[in-house]
């Protein structure tokens, strides 16, 4: 059991709703059991809901309303004008009836190989993510080179253990590439834990949550070492995503590697000769 | 990748917000016609990026990040830099205000005006009263504000906390006075 001080600063969170999985169980439990703590969430849910229930309502006038309704109907003037759709109807019913065979050559390759489907939906937030921060938009929220002050950083935040590979120091292979920081990112109504390395002057994200929110599918699957890694190309981006212990990782480079290619970049290390040998292409 | 919608979907999902972003539009200008400007352009500004990628499917939030962003520029016209940013400097250095258990004032909130707590949201200073809005009017999450603000999470923290502290402060004083002319 934490004492006051610990839970008293985790309950601003935890009246937000900030707070999930152990971290939120264990906040809950001492409140239930400590009269102190339990009087002050009392205090602050007092004071949340005064404000909360007297805020300010603001309300749209009815002219905005309609200024805002005709704005918006504008962007249906899109549409092509009847004369052109006289045109470009039958060119489109020609277009169709040529690409229609490789359409459903596709669906029923999709249907008969199922591992080349579409990308998982943490894949596409892990390449999103990876382009956000590249552009600058996404700022790492804590800087370090050491992998222990990254699990330390996260062990308050997401409720699973962070526990980033240590293979380059491991192998004892010449280090080429290097953590820079990590933060917080959303998915799935929950956060996952984004990490940030550099290789070769060019940024890597390592996204990572729990298996319970997502699993790996979809891509080109590939087993080594008793995982199964799924590749997939989105938006010019390598992204590989596999589950191990508990957890589920997406790894996003724009390396000009193809595919499983990207991940020998790494892992050329000597005694990861056995992890690699099955990645290579055939 | 997902993007933000077209056609009618879009049309009615986005005009559900019209109140939240003209009670933002109020919190930034607190003028009722530049809110009123401010949500057209903002709405105007959408259609346009209609077809981007919604940032992770949150149209509400995107329509704030527009929103904000419409009036930094507005801003930046004006008096050449933004003035909601104003309060970074003063968050690094003034002291916490977020211990409710300090202030003993804090038990009479229950029985406070409506009037009191709108004086003392519109006395905060910009960047608090704007993420007093955006977490206990709008109830965006923690990250959500992130993205509509565009820092880190731990800035929304430490942010939001100061802001709270300010309104505990400030209300308290309010309560006394009553009590002190009751």
């Amino acid at each position: 059991m934490r004492n006051c001080e610990d839970i008293r600063e985790r309950l601003a969170l935890y009246l937000d709703n900030e707070l999930q999985g152990d971290e939120r169980v264990t906040v809950e439990a001492h409140v239930q059991s400590c009269f102190s703590c339990a009087a002050f969430v009392e205090k602050e849910r007092a004071f949340l809901n005064a404000i909360r229930g007297n805020a300010p309502a603001h309300t749209a006038s009815p002219e905005l309303q309609a200024k805002v309704k005709e704005i918006m109907s504008g962007s249906k003037q899109v549409a092509p004008q009847p004369s052109r759709l006289k045109w470009i109807l039958p060119i489109a019913a020609a277009i169709l009836v040529l690409i229609l065979p490789v359409i459903v050559w596709r669906v029923v390759r999709q249907y008969n190989h199922p591992e080349n489907g579409t990308p998982s939906g943490f894949a596409l937030m892990a390449a999103e993510s990876h382009l956000r921060h590249s552009r600058g938009q996404l700022p790492l929220e804590m800087e370090t080179t050491n992998p222990q002050d990254i699990s330390a950083w996260f062990a308050n935040k997401v409720y699973f253990n962070v526990k980033l590979p240590s293979y380059q120091e491991s192998s004892g292979q010449e280090k080429i590439y290097t953590l820079e920081g990590a933060r917080l990112v959303a998915y799935q109504n929950d956060y996952a834990a984004y990490v940030a390395y550099r290789m070769k002057d060019r940024p890597i994200s390592l996204v990572i949550t729990s298996d319970s929110v997502a699993r790996p599918s979809g891509g080109e699957e590939i087993a080594s070492r008793g995982l199964r890694f799924h590749f997939n190309s989105i938006d010019g981006l390598k992204v590989i995503t596999w589950s191990d212990r508990g957890l589920t990782y997406a790894l996003v480079s724009d390396l000009d590697e193809r595919g499983q290619q990207s991940c020998i970049v790494c892992h050329e290390g000597t005694k990861d000769r056995d992890f690699i040998e099955p990645l290579k292409p055939h | 990748m997902e993007t933000v919608g077209e056609n009618s979907v879009f049309e009615t999902a986005a005009l559900e917000h019209v109140d939240a972003l003209y009670g933002y539009a109020m919190t930034l200008t607190r003028d009722k016609t530049e809110a009123e400007d401010l949500v057209q352009e903002t709405y105007l500004r959408a259609v346009k990026a209609a077809n981007q990628p919604a940032p992770e499917g949150n149209l509400k939030a995107w329509l704030f990040v527009i929103m904000r962003n419409v009036w930094l520029n507005v801003m930046r016209h004006k008096h050449n830099g933004p003035r909601i940013f104003e309060l970074d400097g003063d968050e690094q250095t003034s002291g916490t205000a977020n211990d409710a258990t300090s202030n003993p004032h804090v038990v009479y909130l229950r029985k406070l005006e409506r009037q009191q707590v709108h004086d003392a949201i519109a006395e905060l200073p910009d960047a608090y009263r704007e993420i007093v809005l955006l977490r206990d009017i709008e109830g965006f999450s923690y990250h959500e504000i992130a993205t509509v603000l565009d820092c880190p999470a731990g800035t929304v923290m430490s942010r939001l906390g100061r802001a709270r502290g300010r309104l505990r402060e400030a209300l308290a004083v309010r309560q006394k006075v009553q009590r002190l002319h009751a």
